[in-house]
């Protein structure tokens, strides 16, 4: 546990640390948005002073792992909105956009990875196989646009708002959350049942499961019982790694391209205006997020495995 | 079922079909037999002849010639229409060809050599009295590099290096090495304690030479897998890269040319979309079968099936 905990921290301050050299130090000056053209060289240095640009460079990193760890995020430059009010109104639009798709995308991708495995060598292990090549070989953007023609367009089916987000209730949620929810699943589930298949495929060639099934257990309980049930720490892995990556970096496309206003919007657009309070926020929490995950997974493995102590 | 180091007959007499003896041509006997991965290669030696064509000066050259009215449909003069500019489709999706191999290629060699290298010393030290602060620190870089944010990481380099064309293959270099990494790290631990390693570490052969001549050597099917998915994963990017702003900038791309087309189709002219959707499904499907059949071919537990 305390071999954890450092190893945890080693990663924050590395993760941290390349983030702040990249998107803070050589990140862009803000400077001059604030202030407008003529200005004079005392409001210049009043800004830069305000912004923190005149502290010596351990410095302002320092300031940072402070504010992380204390949670005190400061405000956005551009906005003036304090960070974790920004974060408090953009991560429950960004969890209800990518939640249904994520959730969606794994299970079928276990039930489809399950058949294939169960049925491998037969025409339908091919066909899942084959589609699963041909999901993973459609990039994000075609299935996106294609996706919006035929469901938000009149050259289409015409049955959803082309972009945006204006939720208030449980039908106009479903009608802004169809479309990207169909994309998240076939981005991702091309990925997703080659990958289950393969460690169902490992596990079911093991000797217990021949056993079990010269003892004449159904295809149901072998899949479930067996196969399954032998390889969640796998599937558990699989998916508690990828929910920071799905929260912030699988929703910065889907958001940008719907103008949805959430967390993945919001940071590509404090990288591309330099609003370095909300990066510094969003990157450390992401990292602390992989830490806390990595810690969690151990209790999560006992409990799927006994074997591990 | 026996594994297939084990010396028998067949492998002594090589010239058996069914059993041939060395890695390689086991391998490349296999990939002969595998129908979807000849599909893939062939789609990947078309394209890869086409690209040449770019490369050379043969196809493609009008690309950025505004030569047209804007949306033209599909005529002699312009094969697939002609985009908002006025500029022809066809030419563009042809010399955008170049585009994806040349990000192809750079990115999905450097990164696996990257990751070669870095792998295989941490594979090495891992153990190693005194020197397993060189497989812990790699470990860590890898595990850093993992947790930033892709995109948001990609964006930053982007803007660090700002103008540079090259800022996008540095960022996609940066974070596609740790995959193979991690896997080459895996298999040098193993390859470190075969015979033909203790032995020349035995007789006093320096590390150098040894990571060099035997160790590294014998990773070169992940290797080959692995710059295949790298290349697939450049192309993939550099379209998204494009879409966001931050990807190929003075010349084109089917990340340009989807970018472009997202909104023209909401006014109903597809042929942007599709030329450029078609040649990159293409392009990805061919390497991923092509992947797949490298994979199963290398793969040693399906040696004697």
């Amino acid at each position: 546990m305390l071999r954890k905990i450092i190893h945890g921290l080693a990663l924050i301050l590395g993760v941290t640390f390349i983030s702040f050299l990249l998107m803070v130090w050589f990140g862009p000056d803000q400077t001059y948005t604030l202030i407008g053209k003529h200005a004079t060289a005392s409001q210049i240095a009043e800004v830069r002073h305000q912004l923190g640009y005149d502290q010596p460079f351990t410095r302002r990193y320092l300031d940072y792992l402070v504010e992380l760890f204390t949670l005190d995020l400061g405000a956005s430059n551009s906005s003036g909105e304090q960070v974790s009010s920004i974060l408090k109104r953009t991560l429950p639009i960004s969890l209800a956009l990518m939640l249904p798709g994520f959730i969606i995308g794994n299970l079928l991708g276990i039930v489809l990875g399950l058949v294939a495995a169960f049925r491998r060598g037969t025409w339908i292990d091919r066909l899942i196989t084959g589609l699963s090549v041909t999901g993973m070989s459609i990039s994000f953007l075609i299935i996106i646009i294609a996706l919006q023609v035929l469901l938000s367009t009149p050259y289409g089916f015409n049955l959803f708002p082309v972009r945006g987000w204006r939720v208030d209730n449980l039908s106009s949620y479903l009608t802004y959350v169809t479309v990207p929810t169909l994309s998240l699943i076939m981005v991702t589930l091309g990925y997703n049942t080659r990958f289950y298949r393969a460690v169902f495929v490992e596990e079911s060639s093991r000797e217990h499961i021949r056993t079990a099934r010269a003892f004449g257990a159904s295809p149901a309980t072998l899949m479930g019982r067996h196969v399954l049930k032998n390889s969640l720490v796998a599937v558990s892995t699989r998916i508690m790694f990828s929910i920071p990556l799905v929260v912030v970096s699988g929703s910065l496309l889907i958001e940008t391209y719907f103008g949805i206003p959430g967390i993945g919007k919001v940071s590509f657009d404090a990288i591309t205006s330099g609003d370095q309070p909300i990066l510094k926020a969003v990157v450390g929490l992401t990292a602390v997020m992989f830490v806390l995950i990595q810690i969690v997974a151990d209790f999560v493995y006992r409990l799927v495995d006994p074997r591990i102590a | 079922m026996k594994s297939p180091r084990t010396l028998t007959l067949s492998t002594v007499f090589a010239s058996d079909p069914f059993e041939p003896g060395p890695k390689g041509s086991r391998a490349w006997y296999k990939l002969r037999q595998d129908k979807a991965g000849l599909f893939g290669l062939a789609i990947v030696a078309i394209f890869l002849v086409l690209t040449l064509g770019v490369f050379f000066g043969w196809l493609g050259q009008g690309w950025s010639v505004a030569g047209g009215g804007r949306w033209e449909p599909v005529s002699v003069d312009h094969w697939l229409g002609t985009n908002l500019l006025g500029q022809d489709i066809f030419q563009r999706a042809v010399f955008s060809l170049r585009t994806a191999f040349e990000i192809g290629l750079v990115v999905s060699l450097l990164s696996t050599l990257l990751g070669a290298l870095l792998g295989v010393l941490a594979g090495w030290y891992n153990g190693e009295p005194g020197r397993t602060w060189v497989d812990g620190g790699i470990l860590w870089f890898m595990g850093v590099l993992d947790s930033i944010p892709f995109y948001l990481f990609v964006a930053a380099v982007a803007y660090a290096l700002q103008g540079w064309p090259w800022a996008m293959h540095i960022a996609m270099v940066a974070t596609f090495w740790t995959t193979t990494g991690r896997l080459i790290r895996a298999e040098a631990m193993r390859i470190k304690s075969r015979e033909f390693v203790l032995s020349a570490r035995a007789i006093g052969l320096p590390t150098r030479l040894i990571l060099l001549r035997h160790v590294l050597p014998n990773t070169l099917h992940i290797l080959l897998v692995q710059a295949t998915i790298a290349f697939v994963a450049a192309i993939k990017t550099e379209v998204i890269l494009s879409f966001l702003g931050l990807g190929v900038q003075d010349s084109v791309s089917w990340g340009l040319m989807l970018a472009e087309s997202t909104q023209e189709v909401l006014a109903g002219h597809f042929n942007n979309f599709l030329a450029a959707s078609l040649m990159l499904f293409m392009l990805l499907l061919g390497f991923n079968l092509l992947a797949d059949a490298l994979q199963d071919a290398f793969d040693p537990r399906q040696a004697s099936l």
